[in-house]
């Protein structure tokens, strides 16, 4: 904690790079997708505009994309770039390289949305890209990651334990996952339906060994920095652990309702989800009494408030995947929209939320500058949460009934599809809400950062070295 | 717990996950081979041609399979067969020779694994590529025309423009991916019986 100030901007260049590309990455996303849900609301706008790049089949693994790779792990590298340092008291020591690979992250997002844009996606699941983008991540994962390695303490007995075990988890999980698909699915060693078992594996890593983990990370490190109150049992929490980074690579299987996959694969699959879901109740039982009584916090400080919301979307997001394995449940909808429903709880609430909370904590502490106070603020909140609200639930029924009518060979498929399209309309109002949101958070970093904003003083959640100017070491809430 | 015991168990679990799901399923999918039908002396599942394999590609570019599953379920807890997407379930030997191989994710619009039993006929599958409103007005699934050239008619039609009328005497003529595309639609056919999936 007593390293000096210039130890710690050694990474602010990377995690700026980082933040400002999870940004603008969110914010064309949110566009696009906005342009993927009208076609599918008004089939004949493709019929209208029939341009190949926003024809539907682009649009949609573009979006997802952008989301898991542009967005939300580029932010979470980001965000961890400023708090790693500063919980492990070990500073970065080779800025220059972070910085390029930090910038290599943005560029092999830009090279895979100008793949999908122009050539198309691959169709492999979580996979739409070429293998250089593949090797770009990897190289560029190679150094950001070992950088992120000194999260896990120089010595391994001080600091709180369970965010080191979840880092150390992602940071293994991300290239052999990432690594081991590309071997499989391009380099010919999983012939026919191995492929569809090798998509699916990695499709697991990615959300739940990969991205959860880290969304732990932020909760279990932050939440207990800005409630001031300790996670109670270490012992529940190790046990929580073990099962996330044990079951996480299994739920996929759950995806693939008969189908080319094994049956004993899929009850696997099934077995992890429910199993998976107590976990997280054990996590839930952790981290909720952190929460208790501070309703006034929340609303006071935005971060808080965000991070509450991520929470709970954890809660409710592997309550919602282990709804849908329940066997006569799982195969009515597979193949409908509630997995929609299941990729904005996750990614938009789940890890959304964490990133969201995590910038609004740290950016501070990395940049010595401090959120105005400004309507933005609870626009950003209010916007994106009822937006994903109305998007999760909307999906999640409409997914649901999808799947009754498509299981009745007596409802012809243009009737199930007049079923969707109300919902599908709430889910547009919902994505346009949730990009308003976003436009705002992305015009209050942007003023944040280019200090535009007389602001109230940095919201400084980790103790600043000593060089700080005093006022700046003085938590002011909003 | 110890870094290295936190190392090794991580580290475990990973590999747990991969080896138990990719390495049991090499032995009990990846190893399956093709069946010798006796009496027409050829092999099922049917090698798809270079064309169609080309087209898969197509197909996945073009993000069908944002909109089309490949997999049917059944006979029962399903109506996939009860709605004519297919004769039999489709098994994991049926993706012997599809590479990548895919089932999708998403039925906005049919099935598609046994396209090529009902629309086996190359031009209905190209005019339906072209735009899928000139058969069926009230369509749903977007057109490609993207995938076609538009060329002035000379004195002769060629005779792989779509027969139909367009504007300023120009015909219609498949691109080479199109002509990929529907190989592979036209491949798409699981009308074979195989051991344990056999037809009726
Ligand atoms: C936006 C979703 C969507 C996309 C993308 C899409 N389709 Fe469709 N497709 C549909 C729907 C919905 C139908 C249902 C019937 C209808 O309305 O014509 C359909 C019907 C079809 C049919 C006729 C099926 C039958 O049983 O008669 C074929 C063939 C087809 N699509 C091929 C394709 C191909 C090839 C592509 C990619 C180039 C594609 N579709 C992309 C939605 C889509």
């Amino acid at each position: 904690m007593n390293a000096p100030l210039s130890s710690f901007s050694k990474s602010s260049l990377a995690s700026l790079i980082l933040l400002i590309g999870s940004v603008s990455w969110a914010l064309l996303g949110a566009g696009l997708q906005v342009l993927a849900t009208l076609q599918l609301l008004v089939p004949s706008l493709a019929y209208l505009l029939p341009i190949p790049w926003i024809a539907y089949g682009h649009l949609a693994p573009l979006t997802t994309f952008l989301f898991t790779y542009g967005w939300i792990t580029s932010g979470f590298l980001g965000v961890l770039l400023i708090l790693i340092p500063r919980i492990s008291g070990i500073p970065f020591r080779y800025g220059k390289l972070l910085t390029s690979a930090a910038l290599l992250w943005q560029i092999a997002v830009l090279i895979g949305v100008a793949e999908i844009i122009w050539n198309g996606a691959t169709g492999l699941t979580s996979l739409p890209f070429s293998r250089s983008v593949t090797c770009l991540f990897l190289a560029s994962f190679l150094v950001l990651g070992t950088g992120l390695t000194r999260g896990l303490g120089r010595s391994w007995k001080s600091g709180p334990l369970l965010p080191r075990l979840y880092l150390l988890a992602a940071l293994l999980a991300l290239p052999l996952g990432l690594g081991t698909a590309e071997i499989l699915l391009r380099g010919g060693l999983a012939p026919g339906a191995l492929q569809i078992i090798a998509q699916l594996v990695w499709h697991s890593f990615l959300h739940h060994l990969w991205l959860t983990p880290l969304a732990l990370v932020l909760l279990f490190q932050l939440l207990p920095t800005l409630t001031g109150r300790p996670v109670g049992s270490l012992s529940l929490g190790l046990l929580a652990w073990g099962a996330t980074i044990g079951l996480g690579g299994w739920i996929g299987m759950s995806l693939a309702s008969e189908g080319p996959v094994p049956s004993w694969l899929q009850s696997a699959g099934v077995v992890a989800t429910i199993l998976l879901a107590v976990a997280v109740w054990g996590n839930g039982t952790l981290l909720k009494p952190l929460l208790d009584g501070k309703i006034e916090e929340c609303r006071r400080q935005v971060a808080l408030r965000f991070l509450a919301v991520s929470l709970w979307s954890y809660f409710v997001s592997y309550a919602w995947l282990a709804f849908l394995a329940i066997p006569g449940i799982r195969q009515a909808t597979t193949f409908t929209v509630v997995a929609q429903a299941t990729q904005s709880l996750l990614l938009f609430s789940f890890y959304g939320n964490a990133l969201a909370g995590a910038i609004y904590a740290l950016l501070p502490a990395s940049r010595t500058v401090g959120w105005p106070r400004h309507p933005a603020l609870t626009i950003h909140f209010w916007f994106s949460t009822l937006g994903i609200a109305s998007v999760a639930s909307c999906y999640g029924i409409a997914g649901i009934l999808q799947g009754l009518a498509l299981n009745d060979p007596g409802v012809p498929m243009s009737t199930i599809a007049s079923y969707l399209r109300p919902f599908l309309s709430v889910v547009l109002l919902g994505q346009i809400a949730w990009w308003i949101g976003q436009l705002a958070f992305s015009t209050l970093f942007f003023a944040t950062l280019l200090k535009l904003f007389e602001s109230v003083a940095p919201v400084a959640i980790f103790p600043l070295p000593r060089d700080e100017s005093p006022s700046s070491l003085n938590p002011a809430h909003h | 717990m110890k870094s290295t015991q936190a190392l090794v168990l991580v580290f475990l679990a990973l590999l747990f996950a991969w080896a138990g799901q990719i390495a049991l399923g090499f032995f009990q999918v990846g190893k399956l081979e093709p069946i010798l039908n006796e009496e027409t002396n050829y092999t099922v599942p049917p090698v798809p041609s270079g064309l169609a394999q080309t087209g898969s590609r197509v197909f996945a570019a073009q993000g069908c399979l944002e909109c089309h599953s490949l997999s049917v379920r059944g006979p029962t807890g399903s109506a996939d067969i009860a709605r004519g997407w297919g004769p039999r379930r489709t098994v994991p030997r049926d993706y012997l020779f599809r590479e990548p191989a895919w089932i999708g994710s998403s039925r906005i619009g049919p099935d598609l694994s046994n396209i090529g039993i009902r629309l086996p006929d190359a031009n209905e599958l190209m005019m339906h590529i072209w735009n899928p409103r000139l058969k069926k007005a009230s369509s749903t699934c977007p057109p490609h025309p993207w995938l076609f050239d538009l060329k002035v008619s000379g004195p002769i039609i060629e005779k792989e423009a779509l027969p139909v009328p367009s504007k300023d005497w120009k015909q219609i003529l498949p691109t080479y991916q199109a002509k990929a595309l529907v190989a592979y639609l036209q491949s798409l056919h699981s009308d074979y019986s195989l051991p344990e999936a056999p037809l009726k």
